[in-house]
């Protein structure tokens, strides 16, 4: 296949496009380190085929480009304590500042938070009950006190 | 080997025009609306564009186009392309759509088969009745005429 027949073959916008087989790859390569022209050529190719895509560019959401940070940050902290051999405490954790009033407590809390909560009840009872009960027994006894004034007088 | 593998692997040789060694956020800034641009010509749904586009640069594969033989945007169009296919196939792997019917052969209908729909090249020449070597020749012909536009 002659330069010229190579070239208006497709394979080279193909495989900028990545639409090509492995096979015609090794082929692009075998060309391309073979001739210089061709290299050439293929860097106006490209330069044409990314100004055909820039022109179809949108705007991304800044959003998106917080998140390619979070996760590169995060893939070079892991890189980097997987290379040097080291597993700090600060390594594992990204630095992230919480705005939150909640607080994470043990799950045993909550059964000792109930039975608090039943015996403080089952004393108030107990509490109003004997309370009311003395009243009612000072009043009886304030009553067989009179009765035995009046009695003796 | 599958799309993105390919995307990965270019040939060997020596870069053509790479300045230097970027970082995903640096490739991102270059051409992250081109890339959001190609997906979105893909997969037209806008939240799954843009998590298609964070998947492209948080791609270890991204890395790869650093000692890949031709430009980084050559590299992110790839990768941007094959992402957008792969997920364009899991969704309609849920809900199929139509398929395409018109048997236009035009180096714009065979671009936007094999470049929009995610048809590869053997696939398309199966869709129109042609040959594999006229679709490819189209893409020459695609690209040919936007250069004299």
């Amino acid at each position: 296949m002659s330069k010229q027949e190579f070239i208006e073959s497709g394979i080279l916008e193909s495989h900028l496009m990545g639409l090509t087989s492995e096979e015609e790859q090794e082929q692009v390569a075998e060309m391309m380190l073979s001739d210089r022209e061709l290299s050439e050529y293929v860097t106006e190719l490209e330069d044409d085929i990314k100004r055909y895509f820039a022109e179809g560019a949108v705007a991304p959401p800044e959003a998106v480009r917080e998140i390619i940070l979070l996760r590169s940050i995060r893939e070079k902290k892991g890189r980097s304590s997987y290379d040097s051999g080291q597993t700090t405490d600060t390594a594992q954790y990204l630095n992230v500042e919480v705005n939150d009033t909640h607080m994470k407590v043990h799950k045993l809390w909550r059964p000792a938070f109930i039975a608090v909560f039943v015996l403080s009840k089952i004393f108030l009872i107990a509490g109003l009950y004997f309370y009311f009960k003395s009243v009612a027994q000072q009043e009886e006894i304030e009553k067989i006190k009179t009765e035995m004034q009046l009695n003796g007088k | 080997m599958n799309e993105l593998e390919r995307a990965g692997n270019g040939v060997n040789g020596q870069a053509l025009s790479k300045p230097k060694t970027l970082t995903s956020l640096e490739v991102y800034d270059l051409y992250g609306s081109m890339a959001y641009g190609i997906i979105l010509q893909i997969l037209p749904q806008v939240h799954l564009a843009q998590e298609v586009l964070v998947s492209v640069f948080s791609s270890p594969q991204l890395q790869s186009c650093n000692s890949y033989p031709f430009t980084f945007a050559a590299c992110v169009i790839k990768l941007a392309r094959a992402k957008a296919v792969e997920a364009k196939r899991k969704l309609t792997a849920l809900a199929p759509i139509g398929e395409h019917t018109s048997g236009d052969a035009s180096p714009q209908s065979i671009f936007d088969l094999a470049f929009r729909q995610g048809f590869t090249p053997e696939e398309v020449a199966g869709k129109l009745n042609i040959s594999k070597s006229e679709v490819l020749r189209s893409f020459h012909e695609f690209f040919k005429s936007y250069r004299n536009v």
